[in-house]
């Protein structure tokens, strides 16, 4: 409150001010791997540390390339953007939002955590990996392969190494 | 497609961190054992395992004039699992000595097991079960002799009886920064931070309705220390021993705890009911009685209450859902009942005296009995001893058959 009067004891012009804030919500142009072109404004874009970044760095004025992001995974991106812009929304509906949102199958998740990496979103990248850990959790590590479908490729002088690691021993 | 073995180190470092609990590194461990890639980008657990420091005593405990410091021990309750099949799991708390080599506890009581069934595990191989940790411990011995003499630290005398609740500062393997929260003997909160040469002991017991109301229970939650004091009055302890007042008084029952369920604070209020057998019975055994009274208290009933952090105070929650509470000598935890063997929701097992026919087994059996597991169910409210739920008792002891079985399937030594 006190920066405002002194603002306005400047005679600072509020146009001035609205100016500044429409000129903040301006549209930029993102270019995803396969070439499709996504027009969002700029408050929903600079959520991203990467394009925030190119944005006060004044290499945003013409179409922003993104090579490792695909327009499928460009828009569920967006569409959490846009959803984190207003910071007021309602924390049981965001949460709801989140939730609902992360429900994907592994491919999308996969693409969703390389995305959110790549663009540095702090938060989709938290939820993302949130999401990972809580289908990890517990499991052993063969149940882990399965449902990731990663390849056991461990040598027998490693597998004997792990199965040492992992052995508990109760003492009396 | 998506190749989640190639996944880069630093997401996989961010993943396991959500998996962590900050305490234990089993599933570090578990990812590591996943695929070479995993292997190499998780870093080795061991290292990481340090010993847990040693605090002096200084003013903190005046009754005990011998005691010059305190050993601090951490341990973990664990819940082990047949990946096949959830009807079968085992509950146990475990203090690792040295690394993986395990003392097996009573998972809710002070105690440790005697001793294991000739024909149990020795060994168990952590990659053939499921399993999930379920809460931590943190517990002072007293010292009352100097350490690294021929004495080694399993010898170390009595327990401190109160609970501990421990936070490690700063960021992960940059520091041994801790703070310790605990209930001093006045009823006081005491908080003791690493590289301080004393204890603090918050002066704060405001009077309640003219009686003074002592500290009944500490919790780490979100990362936070909490306590609360015998009316339910809760407060958000900080680093520099300020309060401040999360939720005001219920009174109601005897004792309070705190416990966390599914990222919920929760208040649990035991109420108890101490048992004076025989008041005319000869006015020399009075302090007897008295004696026997507070060691026969039973437990009556429960009430949970929700936290509404907003209005500033507890809201009585009918029903637990799916949820089990553990309310343990030296931690609360929670779990849902799918993952434990035979149980279902809405209830709440602790620790108790029950009220027994104290002629049965001659007549001082009464006085020093031992403390037993109970279980409360909420729908409707019957309070037994754990021993009167076969299904139940198969949760906790003796350590199943398939334990043992599976281990010896993998020739373990």
């Amino acid at each position: 409150a006190i920066q405002s009067s002194r603002f306005s004891c400047v005679g600072f012009p509020l146009a001035y001010i609205f100016l500044a804030c429409k000129k903040k919500s301006m549209a930029l142009k993102l270019k995803s791997s396969d070439n499709k072109i996504f027009e969002v404004e700029e408050l929903v874009a600079v959520q991203s540390e990467t394009i925030k970044s190119l944005v006060e760095d004044g290499c945003a004025n013409n179409v922003i390339p993104l090579p490792n992001v695909d327009s499928k995974t460009l828009e569920l991106v967006l569409d959490w953007c846009k959803n984190h812009v207003d910071v007021k929304l309602d924390e049981e509906k965001l949460k709801e939002y989140e939730d609902k949102f992360i429900e994907v199958d592994l491919a999308v998740l996969y693409d969703l955590l390389m995305a959110a990496n790549y663009l540095n979103i702090k938060d989709l990248l938290n939820r993302a990996s949130q999401k990972v850990a809580d289908m990890l959790k517990g499991k052993k590590p063969e149940q882990i392969r399965e449902t990731f479908n990663i390849v056991n490729d461990f040598s027998p002088e490693e597998e004997e190494e792990i199965r040492k690691e992992n052995l508990w021993a109760f003492e009396e | 497609m998506a190749d989640w073995s190639q996944l880069p180190k630093d997401l996989l470092d961010l993943i396991a961190k959500h998996l962590d609990s900050p305490f234990y590194q089993l599933n570090k461990l578990r990812l590591r054992s996943v695929c070479s890639s995993w292997r190499s980008s998780i870093s080795d657990h061991h290292p990481r395992r340090r010993r847990l420091p040693f605090l002096p005593n200084d003013g903190f405990i005046t009754t005990h004039q011998s005691t010059f410091a305190f050993h601090l021990s951490k341990r973990t309750i664990f819940l082990i699992t047949l990946p096949t099949d959830n009807n079968n799991s085992w509950l146990i708390k475990t203090e690792e000595y040295h690394p993986s080599q395990m003392q097996l506890l009573n998972p809710l009581l002070r105690t440790q097991i005697k001793s294991l069934p000739l024909d149990s595990p020795k060994v168990i191989n952590l990659l053939n079960f499921r399993i999930l940790e379920l809460g931590h411990e943190f517990v002072l011995h007293y010292m009352n002799f100097r350490p690294f003499g021929n004495t080694s630290l399993g010898d170390v005398s009595s327990l401190y009886m109160e609970k501990v609740v421990y936070i490690r500062l700063g960021s992960e393997n940059e520091t041994d920064d801790f703070a310790l929260l605990t209930i001093h003997v006045s009823g006081k909160l005491a908080m003791f931070k690493s590289g301080n040469k004393n204890w603090c002991i918050i002066d704060d017991m405001p009077l309640v309705d003219d009686m003074l109301s002592p500290y009944d229970d500490v919790v780490l939650f979100r990362g936070e220390f909490y306590a609360v004091d015998n009316t339910g009055r809760t407060v958000l302890v900080g680093l520099s021993s300020n309060l401040s007042l999360v939720a005001g008084s219920v009174f109601g029952g005897d004792k309070k705890f705190l416990v966390e369920s599914v990222g919920q604070l929760l208040l649990v209020d035991m109420y108890l009911s101490a048992v004076f057998d025989d008041v005319d019975g000869g006015a020399e055994d009075d302090d007897e009685a008295f004696l026997d009274g507070i060691m026969g208290e039973s437990t009556l009933r429960f009430k949970v209450f929700g936290l509404d952090w907003e209005g500033k105070k507890w809201v009585e929650v009918k029903s637990l859902g799916d949820r089990v509470l553990f309310l343990g000598d030296n931690c609360t935890f929670s779990a849902p009942a799918s993952v434990l063997s035979g149980c279902k929701g809405n209830c709440i097992f602790f620790t108790g005296n029950f009220n027994r026919n104290c002629e049965e087994g001659g007549s001082s059996d009464g006085v020093f009995r031992n403390r037993e597991i109970g279980v409360c169910d909420l729908d409707n409210g019957s309070i037994k001893p754990l021993g009167d739920y076969p299904e139940y008792s198969k949760l906790f002891w003796p350590p199943p058959a398939w334990v043992a079985s599976t281990t010896l399937g993998v020739g373990a030594k």
